[in-house]
């Protein structure tokens, strides 16, 4: 039985929460917040023992195996350490540290401690993701993929974060190196990781404000990102993030030799672009055969919605499970390390160039 | 009503957090034609259109906008600095529990916290809502007065706003009584005015695409802005009601059915589904059984409570606060109706 504990108990908190208490073999134990009302709203709501405002005596009265951080990336780094040297496995919120330095770092030190660490990507682990990767096992592809594509938006819907975001300059998003983007991007960006095989890509990034910020004279955040991932020995990538397109999506396209794939997050559908056709029988049949994978798919998410394995978040659920079983068993953890320093690589690089340009920009 | 029936004079300066809203804006402009002359006006820095509002009222009046985040103690010292009398009105709204709490809650201790050094406050004016009563003690057809308990486990209603109204509630309390700090708790009802867009809620929801129509013949406990913003500023000044709580609903209620029927007729014709209460309360019922059987397929935003509180029979009394205060509604409920659908119609709902 592991036990689990919790410090930061903000909004991701509950989501943490709701998850760990669907899987067996684990008890959360307590939680902890520097604002000690905070963590004793939690413990009551979900029923757990015990509630703490200072990170030493959870640690030494809850003895975790496991701790979910789940403050503002700010203090992950700090945090991380305290609870290695605690002998704690980690499991973080993601953005996992503020860059690819502190992640290095966080690594170093639970390798040396015989701990694991993993960052909570949870996109990566929806059904659709976990299926397309049993299609690429089986060769659907035809080699190694040439290119990739992730896009992922973001709605100003929520009034709740945009607000907070929006109206107050001191909130810890605009503290970020990266702020909005940091906060947000490595869902799309850790997709694109998985699959180049180079350490260091070249980036090519350009980032802006969208005409909707610029009317509440917003000029710090930067809420549009295209960027180009590319280099000889690895599959070329294009990320995009936005602000504006709606309805928002979370798309990954990965393109093979003889075959492509479509992933829609959102919608839970794979789609596998396949086969071409003769003369004008390329304008009758594919379309045919995409509407029945499509309705293949409805079907498919209908039926484990009845047979309660559809989760809005049960991608988080399939990581934090998967992560557990490897501590417990010592088995390969669910998103490898190169991944998790492959992607904090790739938005520093993409951070960087922002700053370049932006000051560029006021040069001008 | 001359100044010494008031517990402050009018040169006294005057808190009132969460300015910005839709009820802070209208006690502001209340507090300004009952000839008060230092009001500090506490703003979000993400206050639009009501702090416009604000500034178009200031008129020469000796108003400072303070633009600053109750989360920060910082901001909390600087507003609440030496003043006599704070309306709070601030309050979280938003999606998720953790957030309301947040801005329910810690905000509100931030400022009392502060409030303990602070000598020259004469009385803390805490807003609250009817939200937080625990709607399963009180038998149908009953009326619901302010001796009415809290709800005692407000998260499982399963609507952050409550759960946070309850637990600013219990802290207010616990504050005031533990540090003498003088208070009056407000209960307004639905406030609805010019300004607030949308349909009570008790009236129907539109979850499913339609408008359910759920309230039927039950009586809709509507607050008219302008009544309610009245109700604050008096309950603030007033001598002798420290330590009181008072719901604050109009006279002459609509039911839920002449309400729709009205907004139907003046403002726009729309398709609603009648439910009877019983039929919905069992359809509650079987999706909060189901959301606990699947572990959370479905969230609980259906439940049992959240039913009885907002769609039981109940009725609803103002007679405590037409005894103890001597309020009573400037506008009578026909008239503000009136102005509610013509600005709804014009504002093109």
């Amino acid at each position: 039985m592991l036990r689990i504990g919790i410090i930061g108990c903000g909004r991701i908190a509950d989501q943490h929460v709701v998850e760990i208490k669907k899987i067996p073999d684990c008890e959360l134990i307590g939680v902890c917040d520097k604002e000690l009302l905070m963590a004793k709203q939690l413990a009551e709501r979900f029923k757990i023992k015990y509630f703490f405002d200072d990170v030493y005596k959870f640690l030494e009265t809850c003895n975790p195996n496991v701790v979910h951080i789940t403050t503002p990336p700010q203090n992950h780094f700090q945090l991380g350490k305290i609870c290695l040297d605690a002998n704690c496995n980690i499991m973080f919120e993601k953005p996992l540290c503020l860059n690819s330095k502190e992640v290095n770092e966080i690594i170093n030190i639970a390798n040396k401690k015989g701990l694991k660490i993993t960052v909570d990507h949870n996109a990566q682990f929806s059904f659709a993701m976990r299926k397309m990767r049993e299609l690429i096992r089986s060769g659907i592809l035809g080699g190694p993929p040439i290119h990739l594509e992730s896009i992922w938006c973001y709605s100003y819907n929520d009034p709740g974060y945009t607000k907070a975001i929006l109206g107050d300059k001191n909130h810890w998003v605009r503290g970020l190196p990266g702020k909005l983007l940091q906060n947000i991007i490595s869902h799309g960006i850790s997709k694109i990781a998985e699959f180049i095989t180079t350490d260091c890509p070249k980036i090519l990034a350009y980032g802006f404000i969208s005409n909707f910020l610029k009317n509440y004279k917003e000029n710090d955040i930067i809420d549009e990102l295209r960027a180009i991932i590319y280099d000889e020995k690895s599959p070329t990538a294009y990320f995009t993030f936005s602000t504006q397109i709606g309805p928002p999506i979370h798309q990954f396209r990965i393109y093979g030799y003889k075959n492509s794939i479509l992933i829609d997050d959102l919608h839970q559908t794979l789609i596998k672009i396949t086969g071409n056709y003769r003369s004008y029988l390329n304008h009758f049949i594919p379309s045919i055969i995409d509407a029945k994978q499509y309705l293949i798919n409805s079907i498919n998410n209908i039926k484990r919605f009845v047979k309660r394995e559809l989760y809005l978040e049960e991608g988080r659920k399939y990581l934090i499970e998967s992560f557990y079983k490897s501590i417990l068993e010592d088995t390969p953890l669910p998103i490898s390390y190169r991944e998790i320093i492959l992607t904090s690589k790739i938005m520093d690089a993409i951070f960087e160039q922002l700053k370049f340009n932006e000051n560029g920009m006021k040069n001008e | 009503m001359s100044q010494n029936q008031y517990i402050i004079t009018f040169e006294e300066p005057i808190l009132i957090t969460g300015a910005n809203g839709f009820i802070g804006s209208k006690v502001v402009e209340t507090l300004i034609k009952y000839g008060f002359k230092r009001l500090k006006c506490f703003v979000r820095p993400s206050g639009d259109i009501f702090l416009n509002k604000i500034n178009q009222k200031l008129n020469g009046n000796n108003i400072e906008i303070i633009i600053g985040n109750l989360l920060n103690w910082s901001d909390c010292e600087r507003a609440s600095k030496d003043v006599s009398l704070i309306f709070h009105l601030a309050a979280g709204i938003e999606k998720t529990f953790a957030g309301c709490f947040m801005d329910s809650v810690i905000a509100t201790r931030n400022v009392l916290e502060v409030l303990k050094n602070n000598k020259n406050l004469k009385r803390f004016i805490h807003i609250s809502s009817i939200v937080v009563y625990s709607w399963e003690e009180i038998a149908t057809r009953n009326v619901v007065d302010e001796t009415m308990s809290l709800e005692r486990e407000p998260e499982l209603r399963f609507e952050p706003y409550t759960y946070g109204k309850v637990k600013q509630e219990e802290l207010v309390m616990e504050y005031c009584n533990k540090f003498n700090i003088p208070y009056v708790i407000l209960r307004p009802g639905e406030v609805y005015g010019p300004g607030k867009r949308k349909i009570s809620g008790r009236v129907g929801i539109n979850s499913f695409g339609f408008f359910i129509h759920l309230g039927g013949n039950n009586q809709l406990p509507l607050t008219y802005i302008d009544n309610c913003a009245e109700a604050i500023v008096q309950a603030g000044i007033k001598k002798g009601i420290d330590g009181e709580c008072f719901n604050i609903v109009d006279d002459n209620l609509p039911t839920c059915k002449e309400f729709l029927k009205m907004y139907k007729e003046k403002v726009n014709k729309f398709y609603s589904l009648y439910l009877p209460y019983k039929f919905f309360y069992y359809f509650c019922c079987f999706w909060e059984y189901y959301s606990t059987w699947s572990k959370g397929q479905l969230q609980p935003v259906f439940n049992k409570r959240r039913c009885i509180a907002n769609w039981k029979k109940i009725f609803f009394s103002n007679k405590k606060i037409k005894e103890k205060l001597g309020w009573s509604p400037i506008i009578p409920t026909y008239e503000a109706l009136s102005y509610y659908f013509k600005y709804m119609k014009e504002s093109g709902e």
